[in-house]
């Protein structure tokens, strides 16, 4: 009965976690999953991460994306500081241990291959061997 | 007529002692307890015959089947949900490349080539010239990570640092060419990561 008992609360906590019915909807339409878990802080980018040790090592800990990027969201959104977290290298969140900050640091960016965005190669040296340019008369 | 005698004994002597040993030297074998394993015949009672019929005509395997599915419906996934969950990574996970700055910003890099001349696969690609105020740096620092192995003896040569597999592994690409990482590339990865970077190298010194 006691196992019964913790399931209805388990749902309970879920709809509080996603802020009602609506919200729990929308949650599984967006992750494919539902959760309750305890929310450990939010990057400058709009993710939000949470963790709940109810969960195995691997799923104990998520990030939820923000809205604004709808559903292109990716892994590699996730700065390098939280996804030390998120990926288990490290138990302290940046919250809580924060990583020394060094003014010619990057922003974060996303992995931008297949947009306009996208890296492509050049030569960082001049050519050895330059074509002849034929005098001018 | 004696001689036959005791050839003939001799003949029964040997007969005797083969028939007296024959029950310590060969065990002999009863097959009598057999086990069913093929089918039972089904038993023609009534009573039987009515569980049979019940069974199939209320589809019981059927339900039963569908309980099981709906069990496993409500048990906790064993999966994880990529992206919004992801699995535990080591501190010495070899994945993207990066090159490394000083604290101060300059770029660690020195072009000893010591990366370009241990690479397995020969992906490291250098040029160094003497910068305006003297020393020596890169002027090309290509790793086609089309041909990397992720080996890691680039960051375990370098002298400085410079060079390391950061903890990337989502730089996957559509084309060819945008995995032909150059010195640009490789430096803002380690404008990027550098975080995460110093922080995994900080917590792995003691076993280096």
């Amino acid at each position: 009965m006691a196992k019964y008992i913790e399931k209805i609360s388990n749902a309970l906590k879920i709809v509080k976690h996603n802020g009602g019915i609506v919200g729990t909807y929308l949650g599984l339409y967006r992750r494919d999953d539902f959760k309750w878990g305890t929310f450990v802080g939010e990057d400058k980018y709009g993710n939000k991460y949470y963790k709940n040790d109810y969960f195995f090592m691997g799923k104990s800990r998520w990030v939820e994306y923000p809205l604004s990027v709808g559903h292109d969201y990716d892994a590699s959104q996730i700065p390098s500081e939280w996804h030390r977290w998120l990926q288990y290298i490290a138990d302290e969140p940046p919250t809580q241990l924060p990583l020394p900050h060094r003014p010619w640091m990057a922003d974060h960016t996303e992995n931008f291959s297949g947009t306009s965005r996208e890296y492509v190669p050049y030569s960082t040296t001049r050519p050895k061997v330059e074509a002849w340019v034929p005098p001018k008369k | 007529m004696a001689t036959l005698k005791v050839f003939c004994a001799r003949s029964n002597l040997q007969g005797l002692l083969r028939s007296a040993i024959r029950p310590v030297c060969a065990t002999q074998q009863h097959r009598n307890h057999f086990i069913q394993v093929g089918q039972k015949e089904k038993s023609l009672e009534w009573s039987p015959i009515m569980d049979r019929a019940a069974t199939s005509v209320f589809w019981n395997e059927l339900f039963r089947g569908l309980g099981i599915t709906f069990g496993m419906v409500l048990k906790e996934p064993a999966t994880i949900n990529y992206p919004f969950e992801k699995g535990p990574l080591s501190p010495r996970f070899r994945g993207e490349h990066a090159l490394r700055r000083y604290p101060s910003g300059e770029e660690r890099c020195i072009a000893c080539k010591l990366c370009e001349a241990i690479c397995p696969a020969q992906a490291i690609t250098i040029e160094a010239e003497p910068r305006a105020d003297g020393s020596r740096r890169t002027t090309r620092y290509d790793i086609d990570m089309t041909k990397c192995i992720y080996c890691g003896f680039c960051q375990e040569a370098c002298p400085v640092d410079a060079i390391v597999e950061g903890p990337n592994f989502e730089y996957s690409t559509e084309t060819r060419e945008e995995l032909l990482y150059n010195k640009e590339k490789l430096l803002s990865n380690g404008d990027k990561w550098e975080p995460e970077i110093a922080a995994n190298l900080q917590a792995d010194y003691l076993y280096r």
